[in-house]
């Protein structure tokens, strides 16, 4: 399926600012289970598909980098599978 | 039905099988999806009694409850109730520090928490497998029925303490708002249930009431909507105003018919944010207002006066010197007498805001100390700012509010952002902790030497 590898920092950044309201350069780098939960349903509604991720996953996460990294293998393996 | 005073008395337990476990046992109380009708949450209740009597819990006593939200919390909570034992609730979020110095100051005879859980950050709702363990052999230290922790600006956390009769009259105080579900509705419940909305405007008014209470499977937009869909049942989505932005920004998907309204709490809601929401769903977003210490003051569950609101039945509202006070007949602190937070039967809410005289209106116009809100939760940055401060290796500390909880710190030795991030997480819950961390060389103080905390003057000491 194409298009499922393109999730970059800078899409991650942009959701957060729309979370918080801030502009993209002064997103914090940093993420709660707050901002977690919120890029997880938007990186859902982007790609129309559910993300499946573990516990160990989830709890791992703790900046955007993290987020990313866990996000694209789960679209990843989602393709692949 | 006792005195309120400051040092109450318990109630009788049977308030927990009249006001809120009455009815017929086949109806459904809680969708986990599967249904849970009263005749099982009953026995379930009575199953957890016998658990916790038999690890030592007795009438005035106290049991901790330290579980995500569950059924296992619900069935704890009612449980503990009905031994005529208050249940002191700790968030599950809050770290073993926080819960050991809770534990300390307030000697429950039991703690129940999780041996196992399933479901972890995106769950709204937990399959939690729950131990009990003997604590202390105390009496608790008052007669309230729930004991809950609010952000401190003094180190440790406020204790405050509601009553029974209280918790009652708040429950039939939502009775009779206009805008609230009605009995053979659903609740679809995204608060927590630790905390006042989700514990008394859901669950304890839900049962009450009898209105189906429904966590959605995941913290999603998409979840949301599916539970709203589940059945043909009018929904009342119950939330902060986080919630607000994860259901406006799902994918249209054909009409939701089952949605009479979304309420939150927590922070007002901006009104080009309410205004898109009902655009897109054509339902009120209603607005509460609350605390903690009270419960529901006011609402305006139509949208109709936004930003103000109405005070709910029987609460009073004034303004003295611009900040509101509300009738609260007896002192909600726990081991703090302050009269300037509670006095005389007014609880200071340390709110800014005014009461229009002609229409009784109340407009609040946001904090008059450090508290802020996280997501609908309290954080006062005091505390986050006295826990930075005592750590190692940090000479001084200055936290802001700067469209997210902000820390400045100035190092009196080595001192990596990765080191204050492992130190706090062992002190302070998630959404205590600061979302950007600062090292700065200097503070910027005053020629006195005070911290400065203007933000403009910190964002130049850390460019």
């Amino acid at each position: 399926m194409s298009g499922q590898s393109d999730l970059g920092r800078a899409d991650l950044l942009g959701m957060l600012a729309e979370l918080t309201a801030k502009p993209v350069d002064q997103v914090p780098h940093r993420v709660g289970s707050m901002e977690l939960a919120w890029l997880v349903h938007l990186v859902e509604q982007r790609y129309g598909r559910r993300l499946d991720l573990t516990d160990d996953q989830l709890a791992a996460i703790r900046t955007v980098d993290d987020a990313l990294a866990v996000f694209r293998t789960s679209l990843t393996s989602a393709t692949d599978g | 039905m006792e005195r309120l005073t400051g040092n109450p008395t318990a109630r009788h337990p049977e308030w927990v099988d009249d006001v809120l476990l009455a009815g017929r046992s086949a109806d459904v109380c809680l969708r986990l999806p599967a249904p849970v009708d009263r005749g099982t949450l009953r026995r379930l209740v009575g199953e957890a009694q016998a658990r916790l009597t038999g690890a030592g819990l007795r009438h005035g006593g106290a049991a901790a409850l330290r579980l995500p939200p569950s059924l296992a919390y619900v069935v704890n909570l009612l449980a503990t109730w009905r031994v005529g034992a208050q249940a002191i609730l700790l968030d599950h979020r809050l770290t073993d520090h926080e819960v050991d110095r809770a534990l300390a100051r307030l000697t429950p005879q039991v703690v129940v928490a999780p041996v196992h859980a399933v479901g972890g950050a995106l769950r709204v709702f937990v399959d939690v497998t729950e131990t009990v363990t003997r604590y202390a052999d105390r009496p608790a230290t008052s007669g309230h029925a729930v004991i809950q922790l609010s952000s401190g600006s003094t180190g440790p956390s406020k204790v405050i303490g509601r009553t029974a009769d209280d918790l009652i009259a708040e429950v039939r105080r939502y009775t009779r708002i206009d805008g609230v579900a009605l009995p053979g509705e659903r609740i679809i419940l995204l608060p927590s249930m630790v905390h006042v909305l989700g514990l008394v405007g859901g669950l304890l008014y839900g049962l009450h009431a009898g209105v189906e209470l429904v966590p959605p499977q995941r913290l999603s937009g998409d979840a949301i909507v599916a539970a709203v869909r589940a059945q043909d049942t009018p929904a009342t989505v119950l939330g902060v105003p986080f919630h607000i932005g994860l259901l406006a920004s799902t994918r249209p998907d054909g009409p939701l018919p089952q949605l009479t309204r979304m309420t939150t709490g927590g922070e007002l809601v901006p009104a080009a944010t309410a205004q898109a929401f009902t655009d897109r769903f054509g339902v009120p977003l209603g607005n509460m207002y609350g605390m903690t210490e009270v419960g529901v003051i006011g609402t305006d569950l139509h949208g109709r006066h936004r930003p103000s609101i109405m005070p709910a039945p029987g609460i009073e509202v004034r303004e003295v010197d611009g900040e509101l006070r509300v009738s609260c007949p007896a002192s909600p602190y726990v081991g703090l007498s302050d009269p300037t937070r509670w006095a005389d039967g007014w609880l200071h809410t340390r709110d800014a805001g005014s009461v229009d005289p002609a229409t009784g209106l109340v407009t609040v116009r946001g904090r008059l100390d450090s508290q802020v809100s996280v997501g609908g939760m309290k954080v006062d940055l005091t505390e986050v700012e006295g826990t930075l401060t005592g750590l190692p290796g940090v000479a001084a500390a200055v936290v802001v509010y700067d469209d997210g909880i902000t820390a400045y710190v100035q190092p009196d030795g080595p001192l990596t952002e990765e080191m204050l991030d492992g130190l706090l997480a062992e002190r302070l819950a998630g959404y205590k902790r600061p979302r950007t961390l600062r090292l700065v060389g200097q503070l910027p103080r005053t020629t006195t030497g005070k911290l400065v905390r203007s933000v403009a003057a910190l964002r130049v000491a850390a460019p």
